[in-house]
């Protein structure tokens, strides 16, 4: 029972992780991307590459992991200086698309489907973190930093220079603002952050495959944010506490088939962002009157 | 002789995919709902249709009939009970798409609790190809599925040109404000469209599930057909969605003769992503502001 609280509180932080940094991008830039499954892969992959041939320390690993994913997701700024809205979104699913087919195929990097196995426990100055408490501290210790990273970016001119471009690109342009250099500059925040969850993620399993970066994650992440309440600092967090509960809640219900959790658990987020957009666009955490265009 | 194969199964897979194409196209294009969800009539209709034909074993014509009816009723429902309460009080596009996507959801979910998620597939007489000369195998179902095409689009073509219901339907899409100066309702103009872009779906859905198949998951590929069809051939045209859709379908196919079948839906979206960066509007779209 301590074992399954422990496991379920780590994946709690790193899926925190993940709806904080796509809040970022998708709260306070307006770029809703339906790719962020495959930042998170990228780190994954290039943590376990990076601890495999390298080093597992969490000083190399990781910061090498967010360096490729930045570098990758200038692939998704590109689009979003071009368009907005739908057009965004298509181009993003394209992206998302394309990334599983990339990590299913370069088997020499990412092992195919199968997957990277034997990846080493992370090290903390030469210690190797491989006890799941210590684990869930260095966890929540990087849920806690990812935290104040973005609350302090959006305090800062840069955050409200998003919130700007957000509301209104042209009124921003026009008052001298460089639109296109921060939202390259969101985008590559949020992204390198959220390899961090793919690097710990990796770390923590020791196994990874193309089946935790599908569509189906990127969906849920957004799930996590919207309902949580898009461009609230909370929202994000609540968001993602709620739905990683949700599939737990489910197996207590001894009525429901257990075969079915998986799909009981989507239907249940589903209708939720459905009845969520119908009532109250703006999440649980976000004031009753949705705020965006 | 490969190549000739190739062809024909992506003209065969270009037709079904001009279908889906339109119907996304018509939705977007005159109620600028992103509706993620035609995916889901799309689904709908094949599975109804499969249950009804194939496994309560009854006539074809009263299957087809049950997945009009099904497919319709969705896309009506759905305008009626999500998309017309959030438009009463905000137009955003991301809140739209945000309930239009957690429908596809729930959808998805749903036909997989009820029907398994494995692969399905419907057999008809006319799905078995015959070999018309050596190394060439033709079904009857590509035959018919360009027929269908040719008149669905023609017939809609006809809908929209010529009858009245059609003329509001051109003019919801240009301005809502003065369709309703003229004493027509939006509301139920809009209604007619979502009857209308599902419609569309149902014949490609039939031919899909008794050609190649189907799964629960199937909606989503049709969805993102749809979408870079749409946007390939241009929002708010309906030939440019035709033409595109049939282009993605040959494109799918031809990308064999070089590609492992893996990378068949990547090349469809490098043909999008290219699009989107390079020329947003689409070969027959009208600039958009961005």
């Amino acid at each position: 029972m301590f074992a399954y609280i422990l496991n379920l509180a780590t994946l709690i932080c790193i899926n925190g992780v993940l709806a904080i940094t796509l809040n970022f991008i998708m709260g306070y830039a307006g770029i809703f991307s339906l790719a962020h499954a495959i930042f998170f892969g990228v780190g994954a992959y290039s943590a376990a590459y990076f601890a495999l041939h390298s080093s597992a320390s969490i000083f190399l690993a990781v910061p090498a992991a967010m360096l490729v994913a930045a570098v990758l997701s200038l692939v998704l700024a590109l689009p979003a200086l071009r368009v907005r809205g739908e057009y965004f979104v298509a181009a993003s699913l394209g992206l998302q698309v394309l990334g599983v087919t990339v990590f299913s195929e370069w088997k020499s990097i990412t092992g195919g489907l199968g997957g990277i196995i034997g990846i080493p426990p992370v090290e903390l100055f030469g210690h190797a973190v491989t006890d799941p408490v210590q684990f869930l501290l260095l966890a929540s210790g990087c849920l806690a930093l990812v935290i104040l990273i973005t609350n302090t970016l959006l305090r800062s001119s840069f955050g409200r220079n998003l919130k700007a471009i957000r509301d209104s690109e042209s009124a921003a342009h026009s008052f001298g603002k460089n639109v296109a250099a921060i939202k390259t500059l969101s985008v590559v925040i949020s992204s390198a952050l959220a390899a961090v969850a793919g690097a710990l993620y990796a770390f923590y399993l020791g196994f990874i495959n193309v089946e935790s970066f599908m569509l189906d994650t990127s969906t849920l992440l957004m799930a996590m944010v919207i309902i949580g309440g898009t461009g609230t600092l909370l929202g994000p967090i609540v968001g993602a506490v709620l739905l990683m509960l949700l599939p737990s809640l489910f197996s207590y219900m001894w009525f429901l088939p257990q075969t079915e959790i998986g799909s009981i658990q989507q239907i249940a987020y589903g209708t939720a962002m459905v009845l969520l957009m119908v009532f109250r666009p703006g999440g649980i955490v976000g004031s009753g009157k949705g705020d965006r265009r | 002789m490969l190549l000739l194969q190739l062809l024909i199964n992506g003209l065969q897979v270009g037709a079904l995919y001009a279908l889906i194409a339109v119907g996304f196209s018509l939705v977007f294009g005159s109620t600028r709902v992103f509706h993620f969800a035609h995916g889901s009539a799309f689904t709908i209709a094949a599975y109804v249709f499969y249950y009804v034909f194939s496994v309560a074993q009854v006539h074809w014509t009263i299957a087809i009939l049950g997945a009009t009816a099904a497919a319709v009723l969705f896309g009506v429902m759905l305008d009626r009970f999500v998309y017309a309460p959030i438009q009463v009080h905000e137009g955003s596009f991301f809140t739209l798409f945000v309930a239009s996507f957690g429908t596809a959801i729930v959808v998805q979910n749903l036909i997989g609790v009820i029907f398994g998620r494995s692969f399905v597939s419907v057999t008809t007489p006319l799905s078995r190809s015959i070999e018309i000369s050596p190394g060439l195998f033709v079904s009857p179902l590509s035959g018919i599925a360009i027929v269908v095409a040719v008149l669905f689009f023609g017939g809609l073509q006809f809908f929209l040109m010529r009858t009245h219901v059609g003329m509001g339907l051109r003019a919801l899409s240009e301005n809502p404000e003065l369709v309703r100066a003229y004493g027509l309702s939006p509301r139920r103009l809009s209604t007619m469209v979502f009857a209308l872009g599902s419609l569309l779906v149902v014949p490609a859905a039939i031919l899909s599930a008794a050609s190649s198949g189907l799964s629960p998951a199937i909606g989503h590929h049709v969805m993102l057909i749809s979408l870079a069809a749409t946007i390939v051939g241009g929002v708010g045209s309906l030939r440019g969605a035709a033409c595109a859709g049939l282009l993605l379908g040959m494109a799918e196919n031809l990308a064999l003769v070089y590609f492992e079948p893996q990378w068949s839906e990547a090349v469809t979206f490098i043909v999008l992503f290219l699009f989107i960066l390079f020329r947003p509007s689409g070969f027959f779209g009208r600039a958009i502001a961005h």
